[in-house]
């Protein structure tokens, strides 16, 4: 039990809505304070072959022209981490429940080398997928979600957080077009069928249902991702400048061409 | 953090290969160390004590949990004895306390043991004096396991000292 006379966070683990961002979600971490930090933490979520990516790339380039010090930081990236991670995939002995903590792991030793201190010294940091992406793959798979809040609850709440929305049919044809389907990405550990095809279908449904389920509770930006890579972009660009220089923004409207 | 997350991974790898199967089959298991030493040693390096509570959710409470209690001077000694340089982790080293590792395993454990006096009262665990000789210790330990272990088909205990 919680010693009393400890300056505890007031929040339980399970009640994540409404938080700062800029602070922890849930118990957070003791030994690290992170309040009062200058830097920002922009994440970006949303399911496989969305274009996470290729957004990060574009508007890493734009805030670095406007004289913005970014960083990036990408799931499962931890140099710690990483060669375990993609062992464990390999070899298919894993539990689900040790998977999740393993990015979990991965996850903390990103926040604690990467973003933290990114924050600290001012940079904008570009989070290709945060905890959203855990938590939903975790919940397709039927790990107990007041369990995964209370777990992620040492995360950072991001300034800001971009959910790219597609549905199912358009992502088949931009998977299919871009590289196929993987065997993760397709749910096949759940042995739902052998047909690659029917369970990434399945599978990725349900992990859509799963993010949307989230959007209120962790104040998703929605962002319908089934548009061209420049009027995403665009989107990006007039929220992201909207909230780190928020007096410039009706100069924008006017600014010639 | 870090720290704490990677043991729990391997906690809960071990939980369900080398734990839960023997139990179903209704086997004894028998865990050197279990989440309590977690719980005291995340605690002592800074990790919230309800966080990590909420994180071994998942475990499986024990029947019976024997914490074996001893003073920090009498765990050196011993330690000392058995091999030339105490372990940078075991001592604390990583959270640069002191520079020197005697001194920093007496800061480092002292807390160590202060959260597993509070496990104690919180859990239940049944305490062993360890600073007695084996012997005793095992006679104890016999008499609390079967307490909790149908011991018709278990051995007699030897009355005979070493």
């Amino acid at each position: 039990m919680t010693n009393p006379s400890e300056p505890g966070p007031g929040l339980e683990g399970g009640a994540n809505g409404g938080i700062q961002p800029g602070r922890y979600y849930g118990r957070g971490i003791p030994y690290l304070p992170i309040e009062g930090y200058p830097g920002k933490l922009i994440a970006f979520e949303g399911t496989d072959g969305v274009g996470r990516t290729t957004q990060i790339q574009l508007l890493r380039e734009w805030l670095e022209v406007k004289g913005y010090g970014v960083v990036e930081t990408g799931w499962t990236r931890s140099p710690l981490m990483q060669p375990t991670i993609e062992l464990a995939k390999s070899s298919n002995t894993l539990n689900k429940l040790t998977f999740v903590l393993l990015y979990a792991t991965d996850f903390a030793d990103r926040l604690e080398k990467e973003i933290v201190p990114a924050l600290k010294a001012g940079f904008v940091v570009l989070s290709d997928r945060y905890i959203f992406t855990a938590m939903a793959r975790a919940g397709v798979r039927g790990i107990d979600r007041p369990w995964l809040r209370s777990l992620y609850g040492f995360a950072i709440a991001p300034h800001l957080v971009f959910y790219l929305n597609i549905d199912v049919k358009t992502l088949i044809g931009r998977v299919l077009e871009a590289r196929g389907m993987d065997f993760w990405e397709s749910g096949m550990d759940l042995k739902s069928g052998d047909d690659i095809y029917d369970s990434f279908r399945a599978y990725q449904s349900k992990l859509l249902r799963e993010y949307s389920s989230m959007a209120d509770e962790f104040h998703f930006r929605v962002v319908d991702a089934r548009r061209p890579v420049d009027k995403i972009q665009d989107e990006l660009r007039k929220q992201v400048a909207a909230f780190l220089e928020p007096v410039e923004k009706p100069v924008e409207a006017t600014a010639a061409p | 953090m870090t720290f704490s997350l990677l043991h729990a991974t391997d906690f809960a790898d071990r939980l369900l290969y080398k734990i839960i199967p023997p139990l179903k089959a209704g086997m004894i298991v028998l865990a050197d160390r279990y989440a309590y030493t977690a719980f005291a040693r995340d605690v002592t390096r800074g990790v919230d004590r309800q966080w990590v509570r909420d994180l071994y959710s998942f475990a499986v409470r024990p029947d019976l949990t024997l914490y074996f209690r001893v003073p920090i001077d009498v765990s050196l000694d011993r330690l000392l004895a058995r091999r030339v340089k105490l372990k940078f982790y075991e001592a604390g080293m990583d959270l640069g306390w002191s520079a020197n590792p005697v001194e920093s395993f007496r800061m480092f454990q002292g807390k160590v043991l202060g959260e597993y006096d509070r496990l104690v009262e919180e859990f239940g665990l049944e305490v062993i004096d360890a600073a007695p000789s084996i012997t005793v210790q095992q006679r104890l330990v016999r008499t609390l396991v079967t307490k909790h272990v149908e011991t018709s088909h278990v051995e007699a205990v030897d009355d005979e000292p070493l």
